[in-house]
């Protein structure tokens, strides 16, 4: 079952061009979507059940009932994708860039929008070229700008060039870049969907989503949420990365169990190697290892009882000759790095911990650092709980510890003999 | 009013306004929940973390920032369980791995929250051993205002400030993360006119001013509550000394007035206090120089020449810079030791004294809080009332309100202005009249003032202008919905000093000489018979010979008077001139006999501000040298006159005040010093109280036509003699030059910065040209009373031509 | 979405700019409802006209969008790629983040840094290379990635990634082709790419048509 790469796979070379896309059945669901109205374009989306493919895994059509009267209102598709390991987006922007533009303007018919912006990373000048010229194309072909294909609908998209920061992937910092700011995120509430871009009510929605809704109105919402199970409904884009065969993107019916996914679709493991850990969605996700997880269903509840998540769909798998604490310190030196610095305990907190691991990895880590690596990660997510508790205002600091949890839980005695020995376990092991 | 909602904190049942925050709900209520970026007056960011708490809801215990969660019906609080102590001591060894822990050397030991909650709620020790980030050591970051990055944490209260409250964003955060800094732009420093503010609310001694470092450690201060006198708006402060100096001013937060912020010149003027131009011996001025005397031997000179004149060839001009009981015995003293009933606090250079003081409906600073639509026709408030700017600009940017600008220039409020009217002086009746027509261009803003409540803040733009134009728009003001009318006039307790009576016009209590005449004679005994002159008309006497003599308290005519030349001219035909003052001013300078006399801080007494609200200024440290307080002077010269004043202290005077004075009845100092008084007390206390009810009237004035017309406005940094004194202030006092808009340039053939020549009938001046292309075709602006621009007078009309020797 | 007009202030903020670039401006702050919106665009504007984001840059874009200079100071600083100082003709930039970081980042960054003789953070001291490291750029599945002025190259070894700055050194193009450079250098892809794409980087800075440095590649 195919519904976001259908195309892409069928037509190599052109997927991307509104003659392609055209002649592919594209812009026929915004045709349907005139006809049955905007207040049926919400049902199908709701009855879909889709849920937000960018992290959150929020339902989307629960979200776009949070949109508030006021106008004018904004639709803003975040394309911010940043999270380690997931390259899905990029794919959907640069070979089926007029899949989301229909999904932007019948998303934006429904809402009531008037104005849409697609907010791109900074460092994807290339899947920002090929949707600036997808939206040049629809407006020259009457998909966009006054009056679509007659309707007296009226809408309008910015393209928008992040300047590289992954905190703009949290929807109100991302809003908060638009308006020219620097990307901190925002107290909620207000939510977007209250006072949003500007102050004003807003959507923000995935690339994932939105491309996903030409299908919906076409087919139906109860057709997409007939798809797979039910709280895991429709298709998604599985992004594998790592230590495995057949690294990509797989746009799959969630329910299968993570080793139909590992060994299965991404081929296994380099070399025959055996699979250590892997983080099943997105460096933010605590670990999954095989002893516990392996056979367990890859869908967004599964995932979330056994205190992880599915978040951006982005897994990544590590073999048996992974440093699991250079591992882990490369993570949380993403999260310091990218900390916007509000808060104090993120500011600090983070980068106290990738300087804590730092002396692991130099040879001067000490027993004490341990525990303390625990305690400072308690301090931004108390508890350490799952789903996370937080002292800060958006998730990234918490996100930060779970790589700390996850190898204290899984790999203590890796940790401890690092802080014996100062060299890793894995070469040990190698030289032995 | 707002509905109250109960909730629960640590057991305790409390109840806050529906839509307040908890921290705040929980301090009012004795609870007080450690912070450091939250702050009352801006809007919250939940940024430090330190307020934490655990709200009990249906899905268990959550822990959230109480600076940003609202309050509702039932909430149930625990500020004291173990996983908010838990965050709290995290938050606290989190900001202190990069505090440096100098304390013994940082102004804030002693008064800083981030040693106090870390005592109260901090780890007891670090568990950091890594190298802590390093910056260079404070670097200025303007004439004031020293910057410390070590030492900051970040709160955002400073770059808030700066953004949200005063409208000056020149500070900001600068990169991302863990590498964090506050800091300016190359090129732009931090010059404010509150930046004062920022080193108030910092949390840490990252915020320095350089008039306090290193003065004094806090915990040898001496302070007292008081009120600016700096401007006529009443700005609480405290003001804080070490060994009987004054090291500092701070905002005090007070509801109607000024939210606890100040100008940088209010915060800064103490230096004025102690500089060692004060005059601390009487001076007599023999062969034209001054020599010290003994108060006797002064005191007695003034009493035999002021006795050997009739009174009503003596007048007197001041007292508007004086507290309430110091202007009501000059007052009394001129009206029944000398009996002279010319007599002016003003210097011509306000509004009407009834209009001022008696205008009804009149505006208090609060209903800006309400008020949907604010016409602003006056001065440019960030120059000349700084804390009221502060108060209009949260108006019109937080709260929503209209705001219509009318200003011969860009003015400080533009940005947040709805709508903005610029004018040539002169045609201001002209513009006026346009306004309560039927002209289309101002149509949106007829439909704007049509929104009540309508707030008009009215006085002069410059010093041109004529008085009776405000009086004008207040009469048009008055007619809207809701309309109340805000008339400004800018010395410090100019409206206390008119409701003693220092005018021709009026007598103590805010009422008019005509209708108090004679039930003031049954306290006071005989009063001069018939209205006395005015500031000008009094200068035109002595000049021409019709008045002999003058006595000056705390004024300087030959600088604020719009007439500088008229008012040297009746200083120099005076036969004989008494002053009692701190400072030789210029016309300090032309006096006989000179008394020095205590001010700010050196007294207690009361001041009544713009709106008529009545605060208690304080004593704090002694006056230096022979100074004396001012009513001791006057009723010491009173005996030697063979009178009796009856004031034997500041508090008798006072007492007699609340009796004499109708619109004074119970404004006591106990009541001013104890409960809601110290907010002030807003005159009239009761309805009726006030017996002058003064309507504007709309005069229908005509414009003055002239090809130039001067804007001759006030600069916050003038050449006044506090600022003068104050030597952080002095070195901000701008350069004069001659403001015109490129075009005009162009048609007189200057570039930016040759000299043009500007004169009218009350002066002249040459100085480099630049240009403002905020200026209307044949408007010039020249900033009033810079060394550069003092020899120009008021006139409007004004020619303007190519100086030099071309 | 009309183009705005600017004031004599606005002009005269960006007088000694490229007539395109002017243009530019008008154009970008037509996309916003607030002009303060298009402050992250107008840097990158900046950006091709002075090399990096300058003082006098930032200055510029105050003017244009009505802030402060430590406004548009405090947002260009937040983001990692308005860099401050000047750059060398090509910015290589390897991810070292987890998946690349697992497929062996680091041996490709020390490759880099010591064929090009630049230090990860560095400008040569000829002006052809800055290398940097940076965070994941959304190329796991084709990890290890380098971008050179944001143009991507997938699937990079060591040994490739020497022939790269080779390549680059010895009459690099002036105009950087993501799918030229993943031909000669490349492995593994994140994707199908499925087809060439036309335009490549002329400056480092995203080479993004509207307003970023793209120009066609032969």
């Amino acid at each position: 079952m195919k519904i976001l790469t259908e195309r892409m796979e069928a037509h190599r070379t052109d997927s991307h061009t509104i003659e392609r896309y055209e002649a592919t059945g594209g812009y026929s669901a915004l045709r349907k979507g005139f006809e049955i109205g905007p207040e049926a374009v919400t049902a199908e989306v709701k009855a879909s059940n889709i849920r937000g493919r960018g992290g959150a895994n929020f339902p989307a059509g629960v979200k776009w009932g949070f949109l508030a009267p006021a106008r004018p209102a904004y639709l803003v598709i975040n394309a911010d994708e940043s999270e380690p390991g997931t390259f899905k987006d990029r794919q959907l922007l640069e070979r089926d860039p007029h899949q989301l533009v229909e999904g932007v303007v019948l998303s934006s018919y429904a809402l009531g929008v008037n104005h849409a912006f697609i907010y791109i990373r900074g460092e994807y000048p290339k899947p920002a070229r090929r949707v600036q010229h997808a939206v040049d194309e629809a407006y020259a072909k009457g998909y966009l700008g006054k009056d679509i294909l007659g309707s007296g609908f009226d809408l309008d998209v910015t393209v928008h060039l992040g300047g590289g920061a992954y905190i703009c992937g949290e929807e109100s910092a991302l809003l908060n870049s638009l308006e020219g700011r620097r990307g901190e995120p925002r107290i909620k509430p207000p939510f977007p969907a209250v006072e949003g871009l500007y102050s004003k009510p807003t959507i923000v929605n995935n690339v994932e989503t939105i491309s996903n809704v030409p299908w919906i109105v076409s087919n139906g919402g109860i057709a997409y949420a007939s798809i797979g199970p039910d709280t895991s409904a429709g298709t998604r884009l599985i992004s594998l990365s790592g230590h495995i065969n057949k690294p990509g993107n797989y746009e799959i019916v969630m329910g299968m169990t993570w080793r139909d996914l590992i060994y299965d679709i991404g081929g296994g493991i380099p070399g025959g190697r055996e699979l250590k850990a892997w983080i099943p969605g997105g460096s933010s996700a605590p670990w999954f290892v095989p002893a516990e997880h392996l056979d367990t269903p890859a869908t967004i509840d599964d995932v979330n009882d056994l205190g992880s998540m599915m978040g951006s769909g982005a897994v990544i798998v590590m073999d048996e000759t992974t440093d699991v604490v250079a591992a882990a310190h490369r993570i949380v030196r993403f999260y310091s790095h990218e900390s916007c610095g509000q808060c104090t305990p993120c500011r600090e907190g983070t980068t106290w911990l990738e300087r804590i691991f730092n002396r692991l990895l130099n040879g001067q880590g000490r027993m004490a650092d341990i525990d303390l690596l625990i305690d400072v990660s308690d301090g931004i997510s108390p508890g350490l709980t799952w789903p996370p508790a937080m002292t800060t205002i958006c998730p990234l600091g918490p996100s930060a510890t779970a790589p700390v949890v996850s190898i204290m839980k899984y790999f203590r005695d890796e940790v401890e003999a690092r802080v014996v020995s100062g060299i890793p376990v894995a070469l040990e092991a190698a030289d032995g | 009013m707002a509905d109250l909602v109960t909730i629960t904190v640590d057991g305790v049942a409390m109840q806050g306004k529906a839509g307040e925050v908890l921290i705040k709900v929980a301090e009012d209520n004795g609870n007080f929940i450690p912070r450091f970026c939250w702050h009352p007056r801006m809007k919250p960011v939940g940024m430090c973390r330190m307020c934490l708490v655990e709200v009990v809801g249906p899905r268990g215990r959550m822990l959230v920032p109480s600076c940003t969660t609202t309050i509702n019906e039932g909430m149930e609080v625990d500020t004291q369980s173990a996983v908010v102590k838990k965050a709290q001591e995290g938050v606290l060894e989190y900001l202190l791995i990069n505090h440096p822990l100098d304390c013994p050397v940082c102004d804030k030991g002693g008064e800083c929250p981030l040693q106090d909650h870390t005592v109260a709620y901090g780890p007891g020790e670090s568990r950091f051993v890594e190298e802590k980030r390093h910056f260079e050591k404070p670097i200025p970051i303007s004439e004031l205002v020293l910057l410390d990055r070590e030492r900051c944490i970040l709160c955002a209260r400073c770059t808030r400030f700066s953004d949200e409250i005063s409208g000056d964003p020149l500070i900001e955060f600068k990169d991302r993360g863990n590498a964090v800094q506050v800091i300016t732009f190359p090129g732009e420093p931090f010059s404010s006119y509150f930046s004062g503010n920022t080193v108030q609310i910092c949390p840490v001694g990252a915020l320095t001013a350089k008039p306090y470092r290193f003065k004094a450690r806090p915990w040898d201060l001496e302070a007292v509550e008081s009120v600016s006198m700096v401007d006529s708006i009443g700005s609480k402060v405290s003001v804080q000394s070490s060994q009987n100096e004054v090291v500092r001013i701070d905002g005090i937060d007070n509801d109607a007035t000024n939210h606890g912020w100040l100008s940088d010149k209010d915060r800064f003027v103490f230096e004025s206090i102690h500089s060692a131009d004060r005059i601390t011996t009487p001076l007599i001025k023999e062969e034209g120089q001054f020599r010290e005397a003994t108060w006797g031997e002064a005191l007695d000179l003034v009493a035999e020449r002021l006795t050997s004149f009739p009174g009503a060839q003596v007048a007197g001009l001041g007292g508007a810079n004086s507290t309430n009981e110091e202007a009501y015995t000059f007052g009394k003293f001129l009206r029944t030791i000398v009996v002279t009933p010319h007599i002016d606090a003003q210097l011509d250079d306000g509004l009407d004294p009834q209009f001022l003081v008696g205008v009804t409906p009149r505006a208090a600073i609060p209903d800006l809080e309400t008020a949907k639509t604010i016409l602003l026709w006056a001065a440019d408030l960030k120059e000349e009332y700084p804390v009221l700017y502060l108060r209009v600009r949260r108006a019109a940017a937080e709260l929503g309100a209209n705001l219509i600008v009318v200003h011969p220039r860009a003015t400080g409020l533009d940005d947040v202005a709805t709508h903005k009217v610029r004018y040539r002086p002169g045609t201001g009746p002209e513009v006026l009249r346009e306004l309560t027509g039927d002209d289309a261009d101002y149509t949106e803003i007829r439909e704007a003032l049509a929104a009540g409540p309508v707030v008009g803040i009215v006085g002069r733009t410059g010093l041109g202008e004529d008085p009776r134009l405000a009086e004008a728009v207040a009469a048009f003001v008055r007619d809207f919905s809701e309309g109340k009318i805000m008339p400004l006039a800018r010395r410090g307790n100019v409206v206390g000093a008119l409701d003693m009576g220092l005018a021709p016009t009026l007598l103590p209590g805010r009422v008019s000489e005509s209708a108090a005449h004679d039930v003031l004679e049954s306290e006071w005994g005989p009063l001069p018979e018939g209205l006395g002159r005015n500031a000008t008309s009094i200068l035109e006497g002595l000049r021409d010979g019709e008045l002999r003599a003058l006595i000056m308290l705390g004024t300087d005519p030959v600088r604020d008077h719009a007439e500088p030349e008229l008012a040297a001219a009746g200083l120099d035909g005076a036969e004989f001139v008494v002053a009692m003052d701190q400072f030789i001013t210029d016309s300090v300078a032309a006096a006989d006999v000179v008394f020095p006399v205590a001010g700010f801080a050196e007294v207690e007494g009361t001041v009544t501000n713009i709106e008529g609200r009545v605060q208690k200024v304080n004593r704090l440290v002694p006056s230096p040298g022979q100074t004396r307080a001012t009513w001791s002077v006057l009723d010491d010269l009173a005996r030697r006159m063979d009178g009796n004043l009856g004031a034997t202290a500041a508090a008798a005077i006072a007492k007699e005040i609340t009796g004499v004075a109708p619109a004074y009845h119970g404004v006591t100092w106990d009541a001013l010093d104890w409960g809601d008084g110290r907010e002030g007390l807003l005159l009239p206390l009761a309805e009726g109280v006030q017996h002058l009810e003064y309507i504007p009237v709309d005069g229908q004035l005509a414009s003055v036509d002239a090809r130039y017309g001067l804007h001759l406005g006030r600069v916050l940094y003038d050449d006044g003699v506090r600022v003068r004194m104050s030597p952080s202030l002095a070195a901000l006092r701008p350069e004069g030059a001659v403001f015109l808009n490129a075009a005009a340039l162009d048609a007189l053939g200057l570039a930016p910065g040759s000299p043009a020549v500007v004169e009218g009938a009350s002066g002249r001046v040459e100085l480099p040209v630049a240009v403002d292309n905020s200026l209307g075709d044949g408007t010039v602006y020249v900033p009033a009373n810079l060394e550069s621009t003092r020899s120009l007078g008021a006139a409007v009309a004004v020619t303007v031509s190519p100086g030099g020797d071309a | 979405m009309k183009p705005a007009t600017l004031s004599e202030a606005e002009m005269d903020a960006i007088s000694d700019w490229s007539e395109s670039s002017q243009q530019l401006v008008r154009e970008l702050l037509g996309k916003y409802p607030d002009k303060r919106s298009a402050v992250m665009p107008l840097l990158y504007v900046s950006m091709i006209e002075n090399g990096y984001v300058t003082a006098e840059g930032m200055k510029s874009v105050a003017v244009l969008t009505g802030l402060t200079g430590a406004q548009v100071q405090s947002v260009a600083s937040f983001y990692s790629m308005y860099k401050r100082e000047e750059l060398g003709k090509y910015l290589v930039s390897v991810c070292t983040s987890i998946s690349c970081f697992l497929l062996g980042a680091d041996d490709v960054l020390a490759a880099i840094e010591d064929e090009t003789g630049v230090p990860d953070g560095e400008t040569g001291h000829d002006g052809t290379f800055t290398v940097e490291h940076v965070e994941c750029n959304g190329a796991c599945g084709g990890a290890p990635v380098v971008l050179v002025n944001y143009e991507m190259v997938e699937g990079v070894t060591a040994e490739k990634a020497r022939e790269l700055v080779k390549w680059l050194r010895d009459g690099g193009p002036d105009v950087v082709g993501t799918e030229e450079m993943q031909q000669l250098f490349g492995g593994a892809k994140s994707f199908d790419w499925a087809v060439r794409e036309p335009e490549g980087a002329v400056l480092p800075v995203p080479a993004f048509a509207p307003y970023g440095s793209a120009r066609g590649v032969k």
